[in-house]
């Protein structure tokens, strides 16, 4: 039960961030195209109109849907200097602690996302060149931020298990 | 307790927390929000910062620049790059005196020339040239030093993660800062081979001999490695010609590498997810960090510790220089610790200002590029230091026969080379300064 819910939730994880992925090669396909109309300026071509909102918009996706994936591979930055001085069950209650701080930080950032959204759903704000409504944008964080929040949950289960569990069970190593 | 102590009090609990292994970036942003609430009383300043405070920064145009270096990095560790610089330096270096480790270092450099990562740059080189060190005869030792050094030049020559990362904080021109560190990559990829010349000197036995290529085989191997020049003349050069933003060279550096990987045939469908992985996982890595210190830094300077920290700084009645030793020390210290990236982005936008305000007789502007560098390779001396230097661990896990104690006394010699060029660094802001001020 449980290895299958790891397999859907990595798959979940490595999904979105795929999908950030093309994100960021339709950003370097966007700037390249576009430097190369402002190359050729002369011939009748130009830049991208609203490249930088485009490229803005890009990243923005790309860079929320990395979250997920980084939390369930582990990837946050930890200092692991004492983690050879304590004992195991210690480093693993620790692992548990640090991924209910990832939930608190995840739902909590879920939640005012959610709120940013719907004020600029209201005040309908819109990009500067293009009048892209700036809500799409919020939109699709959003979607990622429900995979963040899943996923941390997932965490906290997966460091739950870790320490009740025998460590003969295996652990983590589906990262 | 007064605003000042409950900002002072934050640190220990951060250093606390992070000691416990709690992410870095989750803990700074978890002691700013508590911090925060702590000084005011309520959570409403912070809660309504929050709605739009991380997809303005998530989406903000010149952070854009770091997801798009990584996956350049990336592309170029599939695109056999690693493996033809390799050859070309060792064709020319090779048959010296230790000349396989040194050409090892060189094309270190030259990897780093299209990759912003140390541990990219580390790993990739050591696939490609531990086994033919070994070939050579080189001990575990100094084979595995040596690349652990190398590595740290992927982040010193431009394009750079932390530098980006630094110029954001700092407020400092990325161009030039690119520039800025050229001439100190250069002096590092020399100083190590200089070191690695003396070492094989001492030790004679922990090298063996490599015969010397032919002339034609040497430039074939030279003209092989054209792509690597082209991605970094087109990326730097386009920037400091100003045909570019950085972001924009970034994204054409992406491009190019790609392109090439495609052609090497390296770029394979699964190559691809793992690169689009392994990008994400950084950037999330990256972007958590950045919002931590947005966060912890927001709190402390609502506490008004930096203001009494500068004004306490200037009451010391210190010379500048003295200042300056006592900083990079800390940095030299934690950078043993911790990571470079976090150190970075947890400090700058506090010693920054403090620093700044300071006279090393530089002319207005130049400060910021030149303790830009010195701070960045101090805290890549720790990539290279017991216990927690990444670059050790990713290329003594490339070597199974080689004790990571080995390792670690491998890489001895080249924390000394790295100390003597920050001591030549700091007292010649020329070297750094130099090439900045010709080309601006």
């Amino acid at each position: 039960m449980y290895h299958r819910l790891s397999l859907w939730i990595a798959r979940l994880a490595r999904l979105t961030a795929y999908a950030g992925g093309l994100s960021l090669m339709a950003v370097i396909a966007l700037t390249c195209v576009s430097i190369a109309g402002r190359a050729l300026d002369g011939l009748g071509f130009g830049p991208i109109p609203g490249d930088i909102e485009l490229v803005e918009f890009g990243i923005g996706f790309a860079v929320f849907s990395a979250m997920p994936y980084a939390q369930f591979a582990r990837a946050h930055a930890r200092v692991d200097l004492f983690k050879p001085l304590l004992s195991k069950t210690i480093n693993r209650l620790l692992d548990l602690i640090g991924d209910l701080f990832l939930l608190g930080f995840s739902a909590l950032i879920a939640w005012r996302l959610w709120l940013g959204m719907i004020d600029k759903g209201a005040y309908h704000e819109t990009s500067f060149i293009l009048q892209i409504p700036v809500v799409w944008g919020y939109r699709a964080a959003m979607a990622t931020c429900v995979v963040a929040v899943i996923v941390a949950l997932f965490s906290v289960l997966r460091s739950t298990r870790a320490l009740l569990l025998p460590p003969s069970m295996p652990h983590a190593t589906e990262t | 307790m007064s605003r000042f102590e409950i900002g002072l009090w934050s640190f220990p609990i951060l250093l606390a927390l992070i000691f416990l292994r709690i992410p870095i970036g989750v803990a700074m942003f978890a002691v700013g929000f508590g911090g925060a609430y702590v000084l005011s009383g309520n959570s409403v300043m912070m809660l309504s910062q929050f709605k739009h405070l991380i997809y303005g920064e998530f989406s903000s145009y010149s952070f854009s620049i770091i997801p798009l270096f990584l996956l350049m990095g990336h592309f170029a560790t599939m695109g056999g790059m690693s493996a033809g610089l390799f050859k070309a330096a060792e064709t020319w270096l090779g048959h010296r005196k230790g000349g396989v480790a040194m050409a090892a270092v060189g094309a270190c450099a030259g990897f780093g020339a299209i990759c912003g990562s140390s541990l990219a740059t580390a790993a990739t080189m050591g696939k490609v040239a531990l086994p033919e060190l070994k070939k050579y005869g080189y001990t575990g030792r100094l084979a595995t030093g040596a690349l652990a050094a190398g590595g740290t030049l992927g982040i010193l020559i431009p394009p750079s993660v932390i530098l980006v990362v630094y110029a954001m904080l700092a407020e400092q021109n990325i161009a030039k800062l690119f520039v800025a560190a050229f001439v100190p990559g250069l002096l590092a990829a020399l100083g190590y081979m200089i070191c690695i010349s003396v070492y094989v000197r001492l030790r004679p036995q922990s090298c063996g001999q490599r015969d010397k290529a032919p002339l034609a085989e040497r430039v074939s191997a030279l003209v092989a490695v054209w792509p690597v020049l082209t991605i970094f003349v087109a990326v730097v050069g386009g920037i400091y010609l100003g045909m570019f933003t950085p972001t924009e060279a970034a994204a054409v550096g992406a491009a190019g590498t790609g392109i090439v990987a495609l052609m090497s045939g390296g770029l394979t469908w699964r190559g691809t997810g793992e690169a689009i992985l392994e990008t994400a996982a950084s950037t999330g890595m990256i972007f958590l960090i950045l919002i931590g210190a947005k966060v912890f830094n927001n709190f402390l300077a609502l506490s008004g510790v930096p203001m009494q920290a500068a004004a306490w700084v200037g009451a010391l009645g210190l010379t500048p220089w003295v200042i300056l030793a006592a900083v990079l020390l800390i940095y030299l210290a934690f950078g043993c610790v911790m990571d470079s990236l976090s150190m970075i982005i947890l400090t700058i936008p506090i010693l920054f200002p403090i620093l700044e305000g300071l006279d090393f007789g530089l002319p207005h502007g130049e400060f910021g590029l030149w303790f830009g560098i010195v701070v960045l390779i101090v805290v890549e001396v720790g990539l290279i230091t017991p216990p927690v230097g990444m670059n050790l661990f990713i290329i003594n896990a490339l070597d199974k026969e080689t004790p990571i104690s080995e390792t670690f006394k491998g890489t001895l010699p080249f924390v000394i080379t790295d100390l003597i060029r920050v001591g030549f660094l700091i007292a010649f802001p020329v070297l750094t300064l130099g090439l900045v001020r010709w080309v601006y």
